[in-house]
């Protein structure tokens, strides 16, 4: 049975589907340090963020303009991206790697179920523990760009849509980048230790030089950024390499979940 | 119908590189059996079994698992097959229940159900909400058996299942295998423990240098085809004559009778050399009531046939 009739076929595969993804929800979200993870970098700084420009707001109308704002909007969900990436590397390693880390995917493979099928799982299962918490984060941002607008422009309806999709397009690029790097190495410390790497100080800096830009997923998903000014890469030069900064590493990882010893 | 074996291979072979780890294997395991695969540590039984699995790719030649041909219907094969290969790992955060939710959802729809059972059946129901990292080693194992169980399984391969266990466990561990051999499965037991594998099984193959060196029943593989006993009414007298006869290399009394040892390349078979002794000691006028083959241990079958560990012996 193909994977895209386990997923998508009649209602017995996609119940066997749905078990497998409450599966790899399980193995997440019973992993209390990376629940903590998510918390301290994805809750956590939107509180920070809003309380602390609420405080300045507070101590210095004259100097500091109001918390809220399409201005904090922008920026505090800037933070989450960036910040939130550190934990969508650590949620997609965990989610690629943590069954053969324990030795456990062996067991799964003797089971019969499809290797790609176990592979694929893993999709749903990491962003359904890894999205609730940055739709929280999101919200926390969104409703407090909006209550404490104050003076200033508060964020629309479409606006805030629009970057509801765009955290969540840079969040799930972000998981799937982790988890076919860390299906296709066997080593989750490497994997975490190259992606935080490239993520954290190789992908800014090249960022910084413009000169790859046709070719870095951070320049383009800048460029789907809501109301980002000025682009260097055209949008649909943009939707290709977000594809293909997607779809090549998970084609990777699937292929080596595929074809490793167990 | 049901395939008489559960597990045939031929010209079975793996590699690694230079070294040949399992060499043009032809084995074959019956149904409803506990079948023992004996062979000493590095002999090629766990580079089967991970064939046989679909961990890893054989090298050559074709094997059958429930009759079917794997790797092309290995998922089929395989729903029916439970396993424990080397020791069983599990998520150790996870508790012993949710590991084995974990199994049981990449299985088929009604291994959620047999989950309760697994656990009662290995004795772990009490114990099942607590995390694997608080198990012990012979609880693990207890695990990795309800988690094999999860599969209703037709054929159990179990690779040195008993390490880890303490003496209770390892007969509870026995009891369980005949009771499953016993509802008409069947348990292929990889070991290099003699004597487990000679108390659980009723067939056995030995195996060396990634060869299957013999195969059979146990009642087979340990008679001797060199040694016979001979009962006298006079063991000294019985013993001076046999001294005399050609096939004969010694004869020593034992408490069961006088056991003797056939010359090797003598031109005669085992049991027509043992006729020829009865005839000899009868026509000698000596009432012989005993001639039968004298049965080896399977630890002594096993040092006989492993050349390795017969040139160290």
């Amino acid at each position: 049975m193909s994977t895209v009739s386990l997923a998508f076929g009649p209602p017995e595969s996609q119940a066997q589907f749905r078990r497998l993804v409450a599966a790899e929800l399980l193995k997440l979200r019973r992993r209390r340090p990376l629940l903590l993870a998510a918390v301290v970098l994805i809750v956590a700084p939107m509180f920070v963020s809003v309380i602390g420009l609420a405080i300045l707001h507070a101590a210095n109308p004259a100097k500091y303009g109001p918390a809220g704002g399409v201005e904090n909007l922008r920026g505090t969900l800037r933070l989450l991206t960036q910040i939130g990436a550190v934990a969508a590397v650590l949620v997609g390693v965990n989610a690629g790697g943590s069954d053969l880390a324990a030795g456990v995917f062996r067991e799964l493979v003797v089971t019969g179920r499809s290797r790609l099928a176990l592979f694929v799982a893993r999709i749903p299962g990491g962003l359904a523990l890894l999205l609730p918490f940055v739709a929280v984060a999101f919200a926390i941002a969104a409703t407090a760009s909006v209550a404490l607008a104050g003076s200033g422009e508060a964020p629309g309806v479409g606006l805030l849509l629009e970057y509801a999709g765009w955290v969540g397009l840079v969040t799930t690029v972000g998981f799937a980048l982790a988890l076919g790097v860390s299906s296709l190495l066997d080593s989750r410390a490497t994997s975490v230790g190259v992606l935080l790497a490239w993520q954290l100080a190789v992908a800014p800096l090249l960022l910084q030089t413009g000169k790859l830009d046709p070719v870095l997923l951070g320049a383009a998903l800048k460029r789907l950024e809501p109301g980002a000014g000025s682009a260097s890469t055209s949008l649909l030069t943009a939707l290709l390499l977000i594809v293909a900064w997607t779809v090549v590493p998970l084609a990777a990882g699937a292929w080596r979940t595929q074809t490793r010893d167990a | 119908m049901s395939a008489p074996y559960v597990v045939e291979t031929s010209g079975l072979t793996k590699r690694f590189g230079e070294r040949v780890a399992v060499d043009n294997l032809d084995l074959r395991v019956p149904r409803g059996s506990a079948f023992g695969y004996l062979g000493p540590n590095g002999a090629g039984k766990t580079t089967l079994i991970r064939m046989l699995l679909g961990l890893t790719r054989a090298t050559a030649g074709t094997m059958r698992l429930l009759g079917r041909p794997v790797p092309a219907e290995r998922a089929t094969a395989l729903a029916r097959v439970g396993a424990i290969v080397e020791e069983p790992r599990f998520h150790r955060y996870l508790s012993g229940r949710q590991n084995l939710v974990v199994i049981a959802a990449a299985r088929e729809r009604e291994a959620h159900g047999r989950v309760e059972g697994a656990l009662e059946r290995v004795g772990l129901a009490e114990r099942a909400d607590e995390r694997v990292s608080t198990y012990s080693l012979g609880m693990r194992q207890r695990l990795g058996v309800a988690r094999a169980l999860l599969a209703d399984p037709e054929l159990l391969i179990l690779d040195e299942p008993t390490n880890g266990l303490d003496p209770a466990g390892i007969h509870e561990f026995r009891n369980m295998i005949r009771g499953l051999v016993a509802e008409g499965r069947t348990v292929l037991l990889s070991s290099h423990l003699l004597d487990e594998v000679e108390k659980i099984c009723d067939a056995v193959a030995i195996v060396d240098h990634g060869r299957v060196v013999m195969q059979g029943s146990l009642a087979e593989l340990t008679v001797s085809r060199q040694t016979i006993l001979i009962g006298s009414s006079d063991g000294v007298r019985a013993q001076a004559l046999l001294a005399a006869h050609p096939a004969v290399r010694s004869a020593a009394p034992t408490p069961e009778g006088i056991r003797v040892t056939l010359r090797p390349g003598f031109p005669m078979t085992a049991a027509d050399a043992a006729a020829d002794i009865n005839r000899f000691l009868v026509e000698a006028r000596l009432a012989v009531h005993r001639v039968e083959p004298a049965r080896a241990s399977l630890e002594e079958r096993f040092l006989e046939i492993t050349s390795r560990l017969g040139v160290a012996a």
